[in-house]
């Protein structure tokens, strides 16, 4: 099978969906003739035009709201914001509007509009641009969060996220966008809710999401060497989020270590955690870890930043400590 | 109101005690003085009452573990009285008993056995013993400090099934005769071990003294080995021993015990043995000799005030000394009865510490094997041990005829700290001539 990017991949699904469905539309900074920071939207301008595909002023606030606005009146908008970072500055939009507005008027009016954005340090980027806080969002009822870690989860995620008819955020990743994976031509769906499990394995499960999980499939490869035999399962989407795959994986391996770049305290990698805690704990023959960002803003200084991003030899450590046990 | 159960001071040199059978079960009512379970400290196994009558509430130390002794190992409350909060949370963390100001240190001892016992292991671990029906607190744990792990546990739970089941008269039975269960091939269901398969073992073990290979392997010592090797290392290698011996004509001795037997057995419904006399003289002996009811105590000698016999008694596994109190004072007939006692009440493992430990001096005697004279090591802290051995016939020469006659070489070992030479022999030769005329020695009975 060909192979794309995972930038390609999510580029391949805005066309596909935009040649089959009118009313898909995008909207963002730079994401015209520019194709977008990171080239997501790169040809799609030239290919639909300036009616639907939006070159947006620089303020969040207003087009993610006007996004929600399209919505409620009947398109399918996908809106990028550049940099998590920067949807601090149209959280009102997102948690108290796009999130609440179907609860609020009793399912009469609906909110079918797609948030891209990415998270991730790595680029050099600093501590305004590096960000991974997607569990911000997982945080708010009303919001489907999905994080593709391949770019055929990519495409197949981006396209049920269009289809579907709540909001979804889409949380890509910057390191993420150059990787390549086989895509296949055709559109296809894939379930929000179902984890995949990347490698089989019967000694440690490790539960990662996003970049984490190519770093993950690192470890275990170097772990085998060894004769440590990791499972790493992919929640892919966090709400809904697939617990009983995870829940299979601990039952069967009796040890779990959750890898999420977001910082340590308070995430999504503590969470998981927690599920395990409550309705696993009876398998557990070790200690459950976490393999996170540290709980500071990240550094410029790239070999602070190097040091400061969760990656293959973290997991690598931490399965090794838990396999004392 | 609720009562703490202690494992009892078990004597002066005892200092823990295993908890070897819970006679009553969590929930059972039970009265005060009634058995409420077995512990075993040093070689003997000792039954501890109820302090109070009550509801058995809860066991807070399970069979099988060691503890010092006066740890509180269950609790006894009133009838729909609730467990005390303290006693909750500590099924597996022991409670530090009361005590007095006087027992610090016993008290820290048992603070720190209480975090030994702690038991802590991973989740699944606990999970699993609980399926398998493992102790985790015979569990040695090797996770990070000390951590029980799943892996301790399936190992734990390998050995409880590589261990062949019995039924429990099946057991005693086989403890009784010194005979391993494992030797045994059961027919019962699931190859459980019957009583009927350790009679044809030990049948069988008659016919071919060992069933499995005796030699090439690795045997971890008993707690009595134990015991019984730290004690005579203990003396062999501090009270310098000497030796004396001498032969004792046996005949009227013999003949005294033939004279009496019949009537004997009438009046205490027993037979006397050679050793109830034996006992007796030695008794009767000593009253004359103090320095041979003494101990070194320091630089000082201590002589007991009470002259108490006592008696090796071999067992499968050991052996044991229980003693006849202040045998100089008693009959023939009730040295045999309390020797009759003791010695079936050692073999059953029944005796109280009291009762071996008060033993003042020995009487080691193997005249029921081909054995002419041995030598014997003290029973620390005493300072002689007699040793006898077999009675056999010899020729003599008399008022220029020859005659056989019956004889026995009876062997003193003392502690020269103590004794001398001459008071040694001066000791052996007086318990020889009251053997030899064993009515004159008798008469003041």
């Amino acid at each position: 099978m060909r192979e794309l990017t995972y930038a390609k991949a999510i580029n391949e699904a805005l066309r596909q969906n935009m040649q089959a469905d009118d009313r898909v539309i995008l909207m963002g900074e730079d994401i015209g003739p520019y194709g977008g920071i990171f080239q997501v939207t790169a040809g799609l301008y030239q290919e639909f035009g300036p009616e639907r595909v939006i070159d947006t002023p620089i303020s969040e606030a207003a087009f993610v709201g006007a996004a929600v606005g399209a919505a409620l009146t009947g398109l399918r908008p996908v809106v990028e914001v550049m940099f998590i970072d920067f949807t601090t500055v149209c959280m009102d939009m997102i948690v108290n509007q796009m999130a609440k507005i179907r609860y609020m008027f009793g399912g009469q009016a609906k909110v079918p509009v797609v948030l891209r954005t990415n998270i991730g340090a790595g680029r050099g980027a600093a501590a305004q641009h590096s960000q991974s806080f997607h569990a911000f969002f997982v945080h708010i009822p009303g919001l489907f969060v999905v994080l593709p870690s391949t770019p055929y989860d990519a495409k197949g995620l981006m396209n049920t996220a269009i289809k579907s008819e709540n909001p979804v955020i889409f949380v890509e990743h910057k390191k993420l966008y150059n990787e390549k994976g086989e895509v296949p031509e055709e559109q296809y769906f894939l379930p929000f809710g179902k984890a995949e499990i990347k490698r089989p394995g019967g000694d440690v499960t490790v539960v990662a999401t996003s970049a984490m999980v190519l770093r993950s499939l690192r470890a275990a490869e170097e772990l085998s060497k060894e004769g440590i035999d990791v499972e790493v399962v992919d929640p892919r989407t966090l709400n809904p989020l697939d617990k009983e795959t995870i829940l299979e994986s601990v039952r069967k391996t009796g040890r779990l270590v959750v890898a999420d770049e977001g910082p340590f305290t308070c995430g999504v990698a503590s969470d998981i955690a927690a599920i395990a805690a409550s309705e696993a704990i009876e398998y557990l023959r070790a200690p459950v870890m976490k393999v996170c960002s540290p709980d500071t803003p990240v550094p410029f200084s790239p070999s602070l930043e190097k040091d400061y991003i969760p990656d293959e030899r973290d997991v690598i450590e931490v399965v090794k400590k838990i396999m004392e046990y | 109101m609720a009562t703490e159960v202690v494992v009892p001071v078990l004597g002066l040199t005892v200092e823990k005690g295993t908890i070897l059978k819970w006679l009553k079960k969590e929930g059972d009512r039970v009265e005060k003085g009634e058995p409420l379970f077995e512990v075993e400290a040093d070689k003997v196994t000792t039954q501890v009452e109820a302090p109070a009558t009550g509801i058995l509430k809860k066991i807070l130390v399970p069979e099988g573990v060691e503890v010092p002794i006066l740890t509180v190992v269950a609790i006894i409350t009133d009838e729909g009285e609730e467990l005390p909060e303290k006693y909750r949370t500590s099924t597996e963390a022991f409670q530090a008993p009361s005590v007095s100001a006087g027992e610090e240190r016993r008290v820290t001892e048992v603070a720190r056995a209480e975090e030994r016992k702690e038991v802590r292991a991973v989740p699944a671990a606990r999970r699993l013993a609980k399926e398998k029906g493992v102790d985790l607190n015979l569990v040695k744990g090797t996770g990070p400090d000390g951590l029980i792990l799943v892996k301790d546990v399936e190992q734990a739970a390998a050995e409880v099934e590589t261990r062949p089941r019995a039924s429990s008269v099946a057991k005693r039975l086989a403890e009784r005769e010194g005979i391993s269960l494992e030797a045994i091939k059961g027919t019962g269901p699931r190859g459980r071990v019957m009583k009927a398969d350790v009679v044809a073992a030990l049948k069988g073990r008659e016919e071919t003294p060992t069933a499995e290979e005796p030699f090439g392997k690795v045997i971890p010592m008993s707690t009595m080995r134990k015991v019984i090797a730290k004690r005579m290392s203990e003396s062999a290698f501090t009270a310098p021993h000497i030796y004396f011996f001498t032969d004792v004509a046996m005949d009227k001795l013999l003949e005294l015990r033939k004279t009496i037997l019949e009537d004997f057995e009438k009046e205490f419904g027993l037979r006397p043995s050679v050793n109830d006399f034996i006992i007796k003289a030695v008794a009767l002996t000593i009253r004359d000799f103090p320095f041979f009811n003494a101990s070194l105590v320091g630089e000082e000698i201590h002589i007991h005030p009470e002259i108490n016999i006592g008696l090796a008694v071999a067992l499968p596994d050991g052996l044991i000394v229980p003693a006849i109190p202040k045998a100089d004072k008693l009959g023939i007939g009730e040295i045999a009865k309390m020797r009759k006692d003791l010695v079936e009440r050692a073999r059953s493992g029944k005796l109280k510490i009291e009762e071996i430990e008060r033993g003042t001096f020995t009487v080691s005697s193997l005249a029921q094997y081909d054995i002419t004279f041995f030598t014997a090591i003290l029973n620390p802290p005493q300072s002689g041990i007699l040793t006898i051995g077999k009675t056999r016939t010899e020729l003599a020469l008399q008022d220029g005829v020859i005659h056989t006659y019956n004889v026995a070489t009876f062997g003193l070992s003392v502690d020269h700290r103590i004794i001398d030479g001459a008071m040694a022999a001066d000791f052996l030769q007086t318990l020889k001539r009251k053997l030899e005329n064993p009515v004159l020695a008798f008469l003041h009975l």
